[in-house]
């Protein structure tokens, strides 16, 4: 039983304070529970709970974790997750992060080659950004296409017979083909062996990008000296703290995400020029806030109403507040000196023409560099196409999604109608069937630029930011288990 | 329990457990058939159990203990807890299910105060309310005002919803009279359908308070912070049933005396309702499928084997559901798991359960058909309830408003005509409330080859569910608010029910100058009903006779009744005891032993000269004339009771004697076959007079 709760509404800090004190299995309930009933929601609360829960699945006392139990232990409570709200990508991203986290600790544990240089940049998120491993197959993506709709013929010309046996263990049946997606991704495939070898040996390839353990043979191995030198510590890597490593780094980078974007701030926003912005978010606001200190311009604000419109309001009057209930608040803009207006959703075509850039905050970034933001982003979206204004959309890694939309009625939520109309109106209500998307969908060709704590990128190329940040294997979290099952 | 005083002091404050209680049973029976098998809760409202609901929404609120007080079907309730998510290691609250043989809300509230299980101020919910509303706000204002006057003994929660709203319980229009100051409730009322609206407030509310507001816009869903001394207060008044009626009315008419007062805290953001009539039943249904209850749509897949997509027009589609083709199935459904809808049909804002097959050409509108049933080809279904495991035949015709319970099969070509209720089972008359029994088959109602008879309720009950389908608002109905029935015997009960209402009506209309007379017959009218069940009830489960004794006293004290209608109530109930084991088989004599041999203290407690003897012979006579065997009972009656020496020979004769004894042809068959022993006994009794009389001479 949560004790901590003690006769008040759940919620993440409550869950945060629960943690502690609960068992595993209770917590990952509660957290469940937490989701279904919406008591965590939007993308920066559930990826700090999702990463503070996983951290606990993984630090689980008296329990030694080899990699493939931790991977199946981890896969399966994301699962989990992931079936209690869908529509939260956050969870699924953390959980394919961690995933990706455990795989790469485990790799440098069964091959002793790689030395503790390339532990050090371990994790995904102190990377600098390199070159992109493999080309990425975006079809597969989605979670609505299984594994077994891939053809597996891409063992060729990988001597590493022991890694794929391990590879199988880790419940990999199959690597999934890389030439003939690759090929019917761009329609006509190279023979493997140009682009192919080029990509097999890149240089300082960062170990997140390594591609699936098949491919970590001999040759792309490091220097023969440094395999000396790593045969002479045949000691195991302690997991179970490589991965709490691993994760404490998740954490962090959430923490530090909001500035790191704001850090480019500056480069994007140039003085007297006209903003337009929507909804309340806490990223959004820092950047803004960031900019105000050197630069003077001009910010509309679109309220989102009905489910964000008064979180807006606050935010213009008093400053932002942190979406993790914390007490921290920043200044308003105003206070900076910098004109906000506020206008309703529906009017944001009609200022559009003198508006130099619009920014906006997403709930969830798809692979193909689409988006799924707070309803009224898509009106907002298309206006600024019309009138020729550039989009910027500013997002963390974390709400990066490799899901693909390719039902995008599918992801979007539908909420509480009487937020539109209220439950008193009854003669109205009962006549009518009032709907209340919560997320709009905007396409990738509505947005110029993204703004991620890597820096900046085009929409098209956000696929191998997802190749660099998820394991090919990890991305259906489902199809992967009914595999195993079928083998066992 | 001495409600204890809680210390208010913050951090004891914070340790507290915030603990909730959920009347799983209704106590009442709007959803009959339907009842008769499954416990009101345990129905399924948008294919998951109202309990559910119910016990989600608690959770959300962050309750840590439950207890599910259950009297009617609680081995059904209790199975069905044990097995779900609520009682697992990972539930967020632990749950207790209290076991009670509560016929009321006001018995159910007594059992907990005895047990003592609450330790604090306490969440009390029906189990069928569907609810989302944030409930931190209204906690935190019971609490301070707790902090501030220990007599703010409870809360009730409110939603607004205009004048008019479906969810809302029409035909009960519920007036609070409310101080916007203080939130206090300082009256409550229910002005019945097709009265005059007239609230009959008290004077000295009027002079009281500078401002108040009278609401009827607010739906009542049930939803109380009570404190222990609300608890207190049930016990204190052992005859209250109702939370509405008798315990708020009570509390605030004892404001002068107790100054206990009751408070109200109205939300207006969010969703509450009870489902507590099939009209509401209805409106909720359509509430949470065009997500008013959300989080709590079908979608959010609560249970954790559903797997609910929602798609547009607010339509559900389970994992597995089979649609042919040229099927069509049309905004606001939603269909269970496994499902499967034929060549073209149509089905229109119906909610369809699990693994239901439906033909083809089959036209559904707005029905609710639950788990496991089955509609042939060619059938309409308009606005109906067709419960699990029920199978429609070919080419029926479904009409408005009909229910169709568990299990029935209606053959084919079969029109079932609007307000139909048909079931298999049917109440066992006179006795325990769970017992019921298989009826027989009517082909007149399910056609030849079908299973099932019509279950024909009372007219008052007829029009609640009519209610449901036409959408009527002005109802001519009379049954009470809460209304109870404890679903014992058949034709006392709607004796009961009348006169019930009248005198819980002149209770709301205190001030009226009211018929002295007309009530006193009701009172007594009401007493011998309540009497005789209860020492009935107490026979039946062959209770210590001490024990009904007790139940007997303090019947008749809060009734204040004389002697003679108890000697009526215990005649009246050993009739009809006797009458029972008859039925049941046993020979008049053996009945007679049997029911009255170990109660003879209770017998003797009530009559003790012989004119008390007399008058209790007759009653007995007088009740006996129409039941089966009257004159051989009595018989074996006044055999027995002379020969235990509950009844002596003047006691006999003076029965005898008693013109009223004899004063119809009836009464003189009945008592025909008694005369040997009345000889005897007399003569006996003479015999010993004379010997004393003579050793007094001596």
């Amino acid at each position: 039983m949560p004790s901590s709760m003690v006769g008040q509404t759940p919620s993440l800090t409550g869950f945060l304070k629960s943690l502690k004190q609960n068992d595993i299995e209770n917590s990952i309930e509660l957290f469940i529970s937490l989701l279904k009933r919406r008591q965590i929601k939007n993308s920066r609360p559930c990826a700090i709970a999702t990463t503070h829960l996983l951290l606990r699945v993984v630090a689980e006392p008296k329990r030694k974790w080899d990699a493939q139990k931790l991977i199946a232990r981890v896969r399966n409570v994301g699962r989990r997750l992931i079936a209690a709200q869908p529509r939260e990508m956050a969870v699924g991203n953390i959980v394919r992060r961690v995933l990706g986290v455990i795989r790469e600790v485990a790799e440098r544990d069964e091959d002793p080659l790689t030395d503790s240089e390339f532990s050090g940049s371990a994790s995904p998120i102190t990377e600098e950004f390199q070159r992109p491993a493999l080309p990425t197959r975006f079809s597969e993506f989605s979670p609505l296409h299984g594994a077994a709709a891939m053809p597996h013929n891409m063992h060729s010309g990988r001597p590493g017979t022991a890694d794929s046996v391990s590879m199988d263990l880790g419940g990999t049946p199959q690597r999934p083909a890389l030439l003939s997606t690759n090929a019917s991704y761009a329609g006509q495939g190279p023979p493997g062996t140009s682009l192919f070898s080029i990509l097999q040996h890149p240089q300082g390839r960062s170990p997140v990008a390594t591609p699936p353990p098949g491919t970590q043979s001999p040759v792309t191995g490091p220097s023969p000296s440094r395999r000396a030198i790593g045969g002479e510590i045949p000691e195991k890597l302690d997991i179970k703290a490589e991965v709490i490593d691993g994760i404490k780094e998740l954490q962090d980078e959430l923490d530090v995400v909001d500035n790191q974007i704001a850090e480019s701030a500056l480069d994007h926003i140039h003085s007297n020029e006209i903003i337009l912005t929507h909804t309340s978010s806490q990223t959004v606001q820092k950047f803004l806030l960031t900019a105000a200190r050197k630069r003077k311009f001009t910010l509309f604000h679109a309220e989102a109403y009905p489910n964000n419109h008064e979180a807006t309001h606050v935010t213009i009057l008093n400053g932002a507040q942190g979406e993790d209930d914390s007490d921290e608040r920043w200044k308003p803009l105003t206070s900076l000196g910098i004109t906000v207006i506020l206008i309703p959703d529906s009017a944001v075509f009609a200022p559009m023409s003198r508006i130099n850039k619009v920014i906006l905050a997403p709930h969830a970034v798809l692979a193909n560099g689409s988006l799924l933001a707070a309803a009224g982003a898509s009106t907002i979206a298309l206006a600024a196409k019309t009138h020729h204004v550039p989009v910027v959309v500013l997002s963390g890694v974390y709400k990066l999604s490799p899901v693909y939309p390719f039902d995008t009625d599918e992801l979007i939520e539908y909420g509480d109608p009487s937020k539109v109309v209220p439950f008193e109106e009854a003669e109205f209500t009962d006549k009518v069937d009032i709907v209340n998307p919560l997320y709009d969908w905007v396409d990738c060709d509505l947005v110029d630029l993204y703004i991620t704590n890597l820096g900046g990128h085009a929409p098209s190329y956000l696929y191998r930011i997802v190749a660099d940040h998820y394991r090919v294997e990890d991305i259906d979290l489902n199809a992967k288990l009914d595999a195993v099952a079928k083998k066992g | 329990m001495a409600p204890k005083a809680r210390k208010t002091g913050e951090p004891l404050e914070a340790k507290e457990t915030l603990q909730a209680v959920i009347i799983a049973d209704s106590y009442e029976d709007r959803f009959l058939p339907f009842t008769l098998e499954r416990p009101r809760c345990l129905l399924t409202l948008a294919n998951m159990p109202l309990i559910e609901y119910t016990c989600e929404w608690l959770a959300s609120v962050g309750v840590e203990e439950v207890f599910v007080c259950s009297g009617n079907h609680t081995d059904q309730v209790e199975t069905y807890l044990n097995n779900s998510r609520w009682t697992k290691d990972t539930s967020p609250f632990s749950l207790e299910v209290v076991r009670s043989t509560s016929t009321s809300v006001g018995d159910a509230m007594r059992d907990l105060d005895q047990k003592g299980l609450m330790k604090g101020d306490f969440i009390c919910v029906y189990g069928d309310v569907i609810a989302n509303i944030p409930f931190d706000a209204a906690l935190k204002a019971h609490r301070a005002r707790r902090e501030k006057s220990k007599n703010a003994i409870m809360t009730m929660v409110l939603r607004e919803a205009g004048d008019y709203h479906r969810t809302k319980d029409q035909h009960h229009r519920r007036c609070f009279v409310i101080d916007p100051e203080t939130d206090r409730c300082i009256h409550y009322e229910q002005v019945r359908p097709r009265t005059s609206p007239r609230l009959n407030i008290p004077e000295e509310v009027l002079k009281d308070h500078v401002e108040i507001d009278m609401r009827e816009d607010l739906i009542d869903c049930g939803i109380d912070i009570y404190t222990p001394d609300a608890l207190a207060q049930w016990s204190d008044s052992f005859d209250w049933k109702l939370p509405r009626q008798d315990f708020v009315h009570g509390v605030l008419q004892d404001f002068e005396t107790f100054g206990r007062t009751i408070h109200t805290y109205i939300v207006n953001e969010g969703y509450a309702a009870r489902v507590n009539t099939l009209r509401a039943y209805d409106a909720t249904t359509k509430d949470v499928v065009s997500r008013w209850a959300f989080p709590y749509c079908p979608d959010t897949n609560i249970l954790a084997d559903q797997s609910y997509q929602l798609q547009k027009g607010n339509l559900y589609k389970e994992d597995g559901v089979v649609l042919a083709r040229s099927s069509t199935v049309s905004h606001r459904s939603v269909l269970g798991k496994a499902t499967s809808i034929g060549e073209g049909s149509v089905i229109t804002n119906s909610i369809i359960g699990r693994r239901c097959v439906i033909g083809r050409r089959v036209r559904v509108e707005n029905a609710y058909i639950w788990d496991d049933a089955r509609v042939g080809d060619d059938t309409v279904i308009e606005t109906a309830v067709i419960a699990n495991e029920a199978s429609i035949g070919k080419k029926c015709h479904v009409k408005r408003g009909a229910l169709v319970s568990y299990g029935v099969r209606i053959a084919d070509g079969v029109t079932v005509e609007e307000n139909t209720r048909i079931t298999r089972f049917k109440r066992k008359r006179g006795y325990d409330n769970n017992e019921v029994c298989q009826g027989v088959t009517d082909p007149k109602v399910v056609g030849e080859g079908g299973e099932g008879f019509r279950l024909d309720l009372d007219e008052d009950e007829e029009y609640m569910y009519e209610a449901m389908l036409a959408g009527a608002q002005e109802l001519n109905v009379t049954t009470d608010g809460d209304g109870i029935s404890d679903f014992e015997s058949g034709d006392e009960e709607d004796e009961y029910a009348h006169s019930r209402e009248p005198t819980s009506r002149s209770g709301s209309f205190t001030s009226i100058a009211s018929d002295e007379s007309g009530e006193t017959k009701r009172d007594h009218a009401k007493f011998h009903r309540e009497a005789s069940d209860s020492i009935f009830d107490g026979l039946q489960r062959e209770q210590d006779p001490d024990h009904i004794q007790l139940e007997l006293q303090a019947q008749r004290l809060t009734e204040n009744a004389e002697d003679n209608q108890i000697r009526r109530a215990v005649a009246v109930a050993f009739s009809r005891r006797i009458a029972n084991l008859i039925e049941g088989g046993r020979t008049a004599k053996e009945a007679v032993a049997t029911a009255i041999l170990p109660n003879q203290r209770l017998i003797k407690a009530c009559v003790k000269e012989a004119g008390e003897q007399a008058e209790f012979l007759l009653f007995l006579q007088t009740d006996l004339v129409h039941r089966a065997q009257g004159s051989k009972v009595l018989l074996h009656v006044a055999f027995v009771l002379a020969g235990e020496d509950m009844v002596d020979g003047d006691g006999l004769e003076m029965w005898w004697e008693d013109p009223r004894s004899v004063a119809t042809e009836e009464l003189k068959k009945v008592r025909a076959e008694t005369q040997p022993v009345v000889d005897q006994m007399a003569g006996e009794s003479e015999d010993d007079d004379d010997e004393e009389e003579e050793s007094d001479d001596e």
